[in-house]
């Protein structure tokens, strides 16, 4: 059973983190822009039961830590999405209020970006990452969650599918 | 069971936990391997980005357009008028007029400077999560790229090479919060330290608490020993804003930084410094105004009054 969901989950994974490098880092949008597979790695938290949560965000987290254009230590991206994964997953897990509807789900992973790119700044602060002036940071953290909470939408039924289709879990939104 | 079962659970977040941790301590202390698999990303990708950056390119475009809505409304208005056709082969041959020009732009800038240029295209723009300000170019170590070498743009700065792999290179741009380049005021000749602030804007922090700058000073890069990673004479930008505030132990400013790097599409990296320093060589003209041509009219009153 493991085997079987790990052996469709992986592709899934690496093809939208695929996405996220060649497709949507090619656009410089305004105000920071968005991650998709930041939203991805959260919509399969959310979806997921806490211990699931910590595994993906661990190795979302690692694959974000790989991308190139990552300005922190190989770890901050991984030890970040595993909290905000496991948080989002254990706040949300029995919650159908949150979980069963759509509406809710688009705000609470927008809420979790949003605190996620500030645990982000904070982790980057004691590594040394630097992250600019405060109004900058401010003007790119409010940006990106402007734009998860308009992109979720869109990719939530996608990324939904997905996850039922890899961990059978009949969750789908 | 019910309390095995969660024993297990904070097992497994304790141990993912430990091995972030663990991973970050061994990049901070520099294991190579980390750092190899960093560049095995980017080798993968690169062919992809390349791919990438051919077909998005259009759409990207459309983007840009949009962003700048205000400035392009009679532009659109007069496309508009043409057909789809005509407007798709406008839109092919002005990908390739702007970057034709902006390429003969480069060329200008680094020979009268005397820079010997590579020139390269962006195949990536990156993340903006991290708060870093970065973009991947299509050379690496194959064509002669090395870390630390200055990359220009028409107008000036771009930035300077991060991280280069075998056909692909990590530009770090002159905005990125990270990034510091030793300048002069061109002119008075005063140094100081621009650093970047996430934006087209700088901070310029003088060196000598003896020297002032003024609104409009012209900065270019200072160079660097063994021209790396700045070459000297290249422009950075322009002042706009003094800070004066008392108590301060040298001056600084706000600086304007030349490039646009909203619309970076072609740059060039600079692989051969020149052999004499350019000075004031390449500070840019300012604009000149264009004449209004004024019209006269004399009035001359007639000796009888007109009902």
């Amino acid at each position: 059973m493991i085997t079987r969901q790990l052996s469709i989950s992986t592709p899934i994974f690496i093809l939208i983190y695929g996405v996220q490098e060649v497709v949507v880092n090619q656009f410089r949008l305004p105000a920071g822009g968005f991650s998709v597979f930041l939203i991805f790695a959260l919509v399969w938290a959310i979806l997921s039961t806490p211990d699931v949560a910590a595994v993906s965000g661990f190795v979302s987290g690692l694959l974000m830590d790989l991308s190139p254009s990552a300005s922190g230590p190989i770890g901050q991206w991984t030890l970040i999405l595993l909290a905000s994964s496991y948080a989002i997953a254990y706040f949300g897990s029995g919650n159908e209020n949150v979980k069963g509807n759509p509406v809710g789900v688009t705000f609470f992973i927008s809420t979790t970006v949003f605190f996620t790119e500030i645990l982000f700044v904070i982790t980057g602060a004691l590594l040394g990452v630097q992250t600019g002036s405060f109004g900058q940071v401010l003007l790119t953290i409010f940006g990106i969650t402007l734009w998860t909470l308009v992109i979720t939408p869109i990719c939530l039924p996608v990324f939904s599918l997905m996850h039922d289709i890899a961990l059978d879990t009949r969750s789908k939104i | 069971m019910r309390y095995g079962g969660e024993g297990r659970s904070r097992l497994l977040l304790i141990v993912l936990i430990v091995s972030a941790l663990f991973l970050i301590t061994l990049d901070l202390r520099g294991v190579g391997v980390l750092e190899g698999a960093r560049q095995g990303t980017q080798t993968i990708l690169s062919p992809f980005q390349r791919g990438g950056s051919v077909v998005i390119t259009p759409f990207k475009n459309f983007f840009s357009d949009v962003t700048h809505l205000g400035r392009t409304r009679n532009q659109i208005e007069k496309l508009r008028s043409d057909n789809a056709k005509l407007r798709a082969a406008l839109l092919n041959r002005k990908n390739a007029d702007a970057q034709l020009l902006k390429l003969k732009s480069i060329l200008d800038l680094a020979g009268t400077a005397g820079y010997k240029i590579l020139n390269a295209r962006v195949i990536s723009q990156g993340s903006s999560q991290s708060f870093s300000q970065t973009i991947t170019i299509d050379l690496g170590t194959n064509a002669g790229i090395k870390k630390n070498m200055t990359v220009l743009t028409e107008t000036g700065i771009a930035g300077v090479v991060k991280e280069v792999y075998s056909h692909t290179a990590l530009i770090m741009l002159a905005t990125d919060p990270a990034f510091r380049v030793g300048v002069r005021i061109a002119g008075s000749q005063q140094i100081g330290i621009l650093s970047g602030r996430g934006s087209r804007s700088g901070s310029l922090q003088l060196l000598d608490n003896q020297t002032t700058v003024k609104v409009g000073d012209v900065l270019l890069s200072r160079g660097s020993v063994a021209n790396r990673p700045f070459v000297p004479g290249v422009p950075v930008g322009y002042v706009t804003a003094v800070d004066n505030s008392a108590g301060a132990i040298a001056q600084s400013a706000t600086v304007h930084l030349y490039t646009n790097f909203a619309t970076l599409g072609v740059v060039a990296v600079v692989v051969g410094a020149p052999t004499v320093n350019p000075g004031d060589a390449l500070v840019p003209q300012k604009p000149q105004p264009t004449p209004l041509p004024t019209v006269t009219i004399y009035v001359t009153p007639s000796p009888s009054p007109t009902k």
